[in-house]
């Protein structure tokens, strides 16, 4: 389990953070002496660092800049200004993405989970006895091979990043549309009911369970 | 300046003179003067009084002239003042002090305000990012309570949007240049912004084709994704009431890339369509659909001006409206690459 270290002032929005990022199964840390915010950080021992840029005592960007000195944790820095200034320092300085208040939940989660991937060099996890090759867009196991279609390919990665846990339909839009694959309502439970055949002619016919009202769970 | 007008002014003067000197000459004439000392004596008086008074013109119309042609030529007149030198007559002397008091007075007015806009646009700044905190813990909380309610994150993507607007306008008009351009690769901002609209698209029953965008643009990326935000809120705000579709495509020319936002809906009256820009213009569609502002355009027709982008809107009523943006292709960054 990932452990996000959150520095933010406004309690609220620290409060709301760790709650969301608990819901996404990540463990939380939220910096309280902002006095010494880059010890804190630091000792913390986070995967990732969210980092506000207003905070009291130090900008942002210096601790950012500290914590660079002592160390290469992923670090996403976060603001309200919206300001071009802020965000070219903050890359240059070190940061691993940039994000604007007020963010949208679904896609801060995306982001994080992107920066994770690409600074963790996370292995794609295998399903069971099955398979992925994103390459080549298939899942197979010994025996046989299925092609998955772009869509179904991002709805079986989300659903595997969260398998045991249930995943939203909101969710799985918003990965499919992050990915520029514009679909409705309709074409997502198409897409799905499609994936679901494909992996029981794999053998695993339930592996996708409906919560109703709630999402799916990858079992 | 022009003699007979100047003349004119001085009539009394001239009358004054003519009926003293007629006065006089009847004395003399009375008194049996020798008229060949009338003559003399007449000669001596047009010559003095005529060129005492083209002396008194040529001075003033030097000043005059001078402060007439600079006032026209001018960038900016208030500064007229300090292009004169103080004339050697009384009354411009006067002029040039009352002049001079009245720049004075005026430039510490425009002092004034200017500090004013500058304290209110920092304030500006200031609260809107204040403002940002509730929207944002709002919309946090409201996710973890795992709130369903589609209508309320419609409202606070409304409050979102409104927030956005006031403060590109309250950023067009400054004079600090607080963007950055950079190369920007158009599909990547496209699905950028596009993602901030899903629920709209979704909940709205909106086709969205989004045809093989390509190309690289220079330009500053928070300002363009405000601006195709703007678009396609437009877009989603105008649409007719079912089966209604958005498309955005993009292609190039020799100059440009081109990029295309193209929907089916109300389109824009004829009579409207060359206002759009406008400031505060609201037309039919802004009173009869959906209320409307009246800055979205406006503003974003500035910020593209500042980024070097050419935006034409062409509609037909009732059946679509298309927004294009023109990106020049910077040739000399292409070429030192």
């Amino acid at each position: 389990m990932y452990k996000i270290t959150i520095v933010e002032d406004d309690q609220i929005i620290s409060g709301e953070l760790a709650t969301l990022l608990e819901n996404d199964g990540y463990s939380t840390y939220i910096v309280k002496d902002f006095e010494h915010s880059v010890e804190e950080i630091l000792s913390s021992r986070g995967d990732l660092v969210l980092l506000d840029i207003n905070i009291p005592y130090m900008n942002g960007k210096t601790v950012l800049q500290n914590v660079r000195k002592e160390s290469n944790v992923p670090i996403i820095m976060v603001t309200s200004k919206d300001a071009v200034v802020d965000e070219a320092l903050s890359i240059s300085y070190g940061a691993d993405d940039y994000v604007t208040k007020p963010y949208n939940p679904e896609i801060l989660l995306l982001r994080i989970g992107a920066v994770l991937k690409r600074t963790k060099l996370e292995k794609t996890p295998n399903y069971e006895d099955l398979v992925i090759d994103f390459q080549r867009g298939t899942i197979k196991n010994n025996t046989a091979e299925e092609i998955l279609t772009k869509n179904e390919m991002i709805i079986f990665y989300v659903l595997l990043e969260n398998r045991g846990r249930i995943t939203t339909r909101e969710t799985l839009m918003t990965a499919l549309w992050n990915n520029s694959e514009y679909v409705n309502d309709n074409a997502l439970t198409v897409n799905l009911s499609r994936l679901r055949t494909k992996l029981a002619a794999l053998g695993h016919e339930d592996a996708i369970e409906t919560r109703k009202g709630m999402g799916y769970i990858l079992l | 300046m022009k003699f007979d007008k100047f003349l004119r002014d001085k009539l009394y003067f001239v009358v004054v003179f003519v009926l003293a000197y007629a006065t006089s000459i009847s004395f003399l004439y009375a008194f049996k003067v020798d008229q060949s000392l009338c003559v003399a004596l007449s000669v001596i008086a047009v010559i003095s009084f005529f060129s005492s008074l083209s002396f008194d013109f040529l001075r003033k119309k030097k000043f005059y002239d001078k402060l007439k042609t600079n006032t026209a030529n001018l960038d900016k007149v208030y500064l007229v003042t300090t292009t004169l030198e103080t004339p050697e007559f009384y009354e411009g002397e006067l002029l040039m002090e009352t002049l001079y008091d009245m720049t004075k007075s005026m430039n510490e007015k425009v002092i004034e305000i200017e500090t004013n806009m500058k304290e209110f646009k920092e304030y500006l700044e200031l609260w809107i990012h204040e403002i940002k905190l509730p929207i944002a813990s709002l919309e946090l909380i409201l996710h973890n309570e795992k709130q369903k309610d589609k209508k309320i994150y419609d409202q606070i993507r409304r409050i979102e949007r409104n927030v956005e607007e006031m403060l590109y306008y309250s950023r067009m008009e400054s004079s600090e240049k607080d963007y950055l351009i950079k190369k920007i690769d158009l599909a990547n901002l496209i699905g950028k912004t596009i993602l901030s609209f899903k629920d709209d698209f979704l909940y709205q029953k909106i086709e969205l084709q989004v045809e093989n965008i390509e190309g690289q643009v220079y330009t500053d990326a928070k300002w363009l994704e405000f601006i195709l935000g703007q678009i396609i809120a437009n877009a989603i705000k105008y649409k007719k009431e079912e089966n209604s579709h958005i498309t955005v495509r993009s292609r190039e020319d020799e100059k440009n890339v081109i990029l295309e936002i193209e929907d089916d809906g109300v389109g824009i009256s004829k009579e409207d369509l060359p206002r759009v820009f406008e400031k505060s213009f609201t037309g039919q569609n802004g009173h009869h659909h959906a209320k409307s502002t009246g800055m979205g355009l406006y503003i974003i027709k500035k910020l593209l001006s500042k980024l070097g982008v050419i935006i034409k809107i062409d509609s037909i009523e009732g059946v679509y409206t298309r927004v294009t943006l023109f990106f020049p292709k910077n040739e000399f960054y292409e070429v030192t690459k």
